[in-house]
């Protein structure tokens, strides 16, 4: 391959362009994960054996709509494309004869107009425009749908200054969860004196319930490329590292990819693009650990040292990695600046608020119908994306909760539904955006359970340094195993409380000074659970094993005996043809029973 | 004579927690008391220990109010970075000479961020024979820690990176290699062992065929993924961390692994199972048992 000028970027167009029927399987690791590949095996298996001409077979990444998948999209020559969802061999044999084949479109297979509208139809994607609409591992799709025209603008047409003042006027803040806005922190980076200037692209996505940044990396890798070009333009910078966590094989693979396939169209490394500029990008794999997405231990995770915080000043963007100033942003964060670039920072500031612009891309998952990735404009309502984005709650449960912002973040109840989403309106509510995990809880969740998970995490990924963070995580993690256990006492929710003003105002990081949000946040909204928990011994969602007791409804009981042989320690026992019971001696409370009971006959009390 | 009168001032030598408690104890009876140590800072050994016997009292937490008191103090003058020279005189009337150690610091100045030290390229310089105690390595191991070793050569902080390398290779990090590797890379074992055991992706003891690891994520913590693990653990018979004693599988708890949208999730060997119910776990495990079940016929055969 040839380096590429900027003019060349006009001329390259995806194979969709010839005009034919193109197959699209959705292959993230959700897909993978749900079945994709027999799926791809099997189409391939019936284009080997029927040989039609003009079938182009294809996989990119996540479509967006997990708890659809496994997923494809058939696109036909000049018709408009068509999503098939919970695909199974059957539906392939289907689909494949009459629609790609045939050209009748099986409206069975097909996601429902309803779910169509009600997932897609409120979004407004940005950083994820691409997804599921090109092969990441192939640079020319990326190119033809506009990739590397913003990173082409910044260079031949821009002073880093420009560069810096459009990304300042379109109000992109830190989408890794502070918030921070991104030109203020290049510009703090451009105007510290140093030979050699870095940037990091934080891919060290920590908080579980969140996975945007691997979607972002497997399905758009270039996306983070071309930000991380335009943006080492702008600071200066000569030299950019990814770090990306080990969690994440299948992303490593496709940054690989896409690095290895810039750098051989002149995109990345010496004289990019025939512009005199160089930059380079080296991919640094964590090895898990949470405390590494905090800026000063990445860098120092980086660096080959144990990956503990440390004081600032002097910030990343003075003294960073081997000490030199370093500007450190999140994959979406990245993702989002060639767009802006393109089209112009006003263009960016009229979506969303008055202080938190453009678009945020949240992982709606737990409880609701629709799971998956969806990307919405800012100040759109929590109400909008549970009940018409998620579709609701499964099985028509009543709402009790949604958890943002990760570990750091906190339960926000259903009396503030209507809230408009946005960095300040969230952080009023004791919750924080985070990196966008938006985990929809049911009725069927406990709180005190949900604040003790958090502490469980917290107290494992403490780093150690600050004993205010070290000892208080595990101090209110014992408080809260206490309460779970039925041996609270009253005044222990005061305690929590007092503890947790300790560990906010005495520690380093951000870890700790957030650490104590969902207690707080959970005894704020859902202090009748605590105090159901320590008054009367009873936990009113039916998750707390020691206060809960299983038992067969014996007017739903239709003896099919599933559960009983599904017990693993025998408690279900029963006449033959009548209702079984479980013997609460024996019962150690799994709740395999009530996974596997089809008449909703086994009840916890 | 009377032995209660307080007179005079002391010098307690040796600014340990033992040091500490002395000084503390003499000048809350009311004498002026000057605490000398020879370290740049006072505090001693015990700031290095993590737990004291037989308590088992976290170290720092026992002496850090000491220290602050000490420092407070009215009546200790803490002089530290300095030697005894000379004693001269009798009971009572003591005359000490102290070398005082240049600092080169501006103490006024200092806040003590740490970052001078962290940036002097003079340290860890060996006071001992460095290849003294090293253990013998196996000739295929050495051929792959001198392949890895020569592989991270020239990059800047490669030491996680060669970790992942031998975890990559081994699916463990073998103690001996740590060592070797400590050695070739002059890094002190205390700070291999510490980045070793920070990382949950590392192992020190040996692992599984296949790992399975069980997301305990915040959605799947939601969608029951509690549960998911402790049937795991019944069915293999072992504990979260460890490895079936046929070495087939090892159970690890892990933090998310961002499938977020299958909830509750579980790897097995790198394949990822979305949606797991505790009914359907054995026919998961049944196929890799299956699996390593053809491959030993194939080899017998």
């Amino acid at each position: 391959m040839s380096k590429l000028k900027p003019e060349d970027l006009e001329r390259i167009a995806g194979p969709s362009a010839g005009g034919i029927t193109k197959i699209t399987v959705h292959m993230g690791t959700c897909g993978i994960a749900a079945g994709a590949e027999k799926i791809k095996d099997l189409l391939l298996a019936h284009i080997s054996e029927k040989e039609p001409a003009d079938v182009v077979l294809s996989t990119s990444g996540c479509a967006g709509l997990c708890s659809r998948e496994p997923m494809m999209t058939v696109e036909r020559r000049g018709e408009a494309p068509v999503r098939y969802v919970d695909l199974t061999g059957d539906k392939i044999r289907k689909i494949f004869d009459t629609h790609v084949l045939g050209g009748n479109v099986v409206e069975e297979c097909v996601l429902p107009e309803v779910a169509e509208i009600g997932f897609f139809g409120k979004q407004q994607p940005i950083v994820l425009k691409n997804r599921g609409l090109i092969d990441p591992g192939n640079i020319d799709e990326y190119i033809a749908r506009n990739g590397y025209r913003g990173m082409a603008k910044a260079l031949t047409t821009m002073k880093p200054e420009d560069i810096i003042g459009e990304i300042k006027d379109s109000g992109l803040r830190g989408r890794g969860g502070a918030g921070f806005p991104t030109g203020k922190k290049w510009e703090l980076c451009r105007k510290t004196h140093s030979d050699i200037r870095y940037i990091i692209c934080n891919g060290d996505e920590g908080d579980p319930g969140a996975y945007m940044d691997r979607s972002i990396i497997e399905s758009d890798p270039h996306a983070v490329v071309e930000g991380m070009v335009i943006g080492a333009k702008a600071i200066g910078a000569s030299h950019g590292y990814v770090y990306l966590r080990s969690e994440y094989p299948l992303a490593l693979r496709q940054l690989e990819q896409a690095t290895e396939d810039a750098r051989e169209y002149g995109l990345l490394g010496d004289d990019i693009l025939g512009t005199g500029f160089n930059f380079d990008i080296s991919i640094h794999r964590g090895a898990g650990a949470f405390v590494c997405g905090e800026e000063t231990s990445l860098i120092a995770s980086l660096e080959g040292r144990p990956p503990e915080p440390k004081i600032r000043p002097p910030f990343p963007v003075e003294s960073g990695v081997w000490g030199k100033p370093t500007a450190i942003n999140n994959v979406e964060t990245w993702a989002s600046v060639p767009q802006i670039i393109l089209n112009g920072a006003a263009w960016y500031s009229d979506i969303g608020t008055e202080t938190s612009k453009g678009t945020k891309v949240f992982s709606v998952v737990g409880n609701v119908k629709n799971t998956g990735l969806v990307e919405v404009p800012m100040g759109i309502t929590l109400r909008e994306i549970v009940f018409d984005i998620g579709g609701g709650i499964q099985n028509d449960k009543a709402f009790k909760a949604v958890q943002t912002g990760g570990p750091s973040g906190g339960c926000i109840p259903e009396s503030l539904l209507d809230l408009p989403i946005d960095y300040e309106k969230l952080s009023e509510v004791g919750s924080i955006m985070g990196s966008g995990g938006m985990i929809v809880m049911d009725e069927n969740t406990c709180m005190v359970d949900v604040a003790r998970y958090f502490l469980d995490f917290l107290r494992g990924e403490s780093c150690g340094k600050c004993s205010s963070c070290r000892e208080g995580t595990e101090v209110m993690y014992e408080i809260l195993t206490a309460i779970c256990e039925g041996r609270g006492k009253p005044e222990d929710i005061d305690l929590l409380i007092e503890i947790a003003g300790a560990v906010k105002a005495a520690s380093l990081c951000g870890l700790g000074g957030t650490a104590p949000n969902p207690v707080l946040s959970t005894i704020r909204y859902f202090r009748d659970e605590y105090e159901a928990h320590i008054s009367a011994g009873r936990c009113p969602a039916g998750v707390c094993k020691s206060l809960i007791n299983y038992r067969i409804d014996e007017e739903k009981c239709k003896a099919c005996m599933l559960c009983v042989t599904t017990c693993s320690v025998s408690a279900i026992r029963g006449e033959a043809k009548q209702p079984q019971r479980i013997d609460p001696e024996v019962c150690m409370k799994c709740g395999a029973c009530s996974e596997v009971c089809k008449f909703d006959a086994v009840i916890v009390e | 004579m009377n032995d209660t009168k307080t007179v005079g001032s002391v010098l307690v030598i040796g600014g340990g927690i033992g040091g500490m408690q002395s000084a503390l104890d003499l000048a809350d009876s009311g004498f002026k008391v000057y605490l000398l140590d020879s370290a740049p800072a006072i505090g001693g050994t015990m700031a290095s220990l993590d737990k004291t016997f037989p308590t088992n009292d976290c170290a720092m937490c026992v002496m850090s109010p000491k220290l602050v008191e000490c420092g407070r103090h009215l009546n200790i003058e803490i002089i530290t970075w300095a030697d005894v020279e000379s004693v001269r005189g009798e009971p009572g009337h003591f005359s000490v000479k102290l070398v005082h150690h240049p600092r080169y610091i501006d103490v006024a100045k200092c806040t003590g961020c740490g970052l001078c030290v962290a940036n002097c390229p003079v340290r860890n310089i060996p006071h001992f024979d460095r290849d003294a105690g090293l253990p013998e390595l196996k000739e295929e191991d050495s051929k792959r820690i001198t392949g890895i070793l020569g592989r991270r050569k020239g990059q800047r902080g490669p030491l996680v990176s060669v970790l992942q390398d031998i975890n990559d290779e081994y699916h463990y990090l073998p103690e001996d290699l740590l060592r070797h590797v400590a050695h070739h890379l002059e890094i002190p074992l205390s700070e291999v062992f510490s980045l070793a055991t920070f990382y949950n992706a590392f192992s020190l003891t040996p692992r599984g065929k296949y790992t399975i690891q069980v997301c305990l994520g915040t959605a799947c913590h939601v969608k029951g993924a509690p549960r998911i693990l402790d049937a795991l653990e019944r069915e293999l018979g072992i504990r979260a961390g460890q490895t079936t004693g046929d070495r087939l599988f090892s159970l690890e708890a892990v933090r998310c692994l961002g499938c977020c949208g299958l909830a509750p999730v579980v790897t097995v060997g790198g394949d990822v199972f979305g949606e797991v119910t505790q009914a359907g776990i054995p026919a998961i495990l049944a196929e890799y048992r299956k699996a390593v079940e053809v491959e030993n016929v194939e080899i017998k055969a």
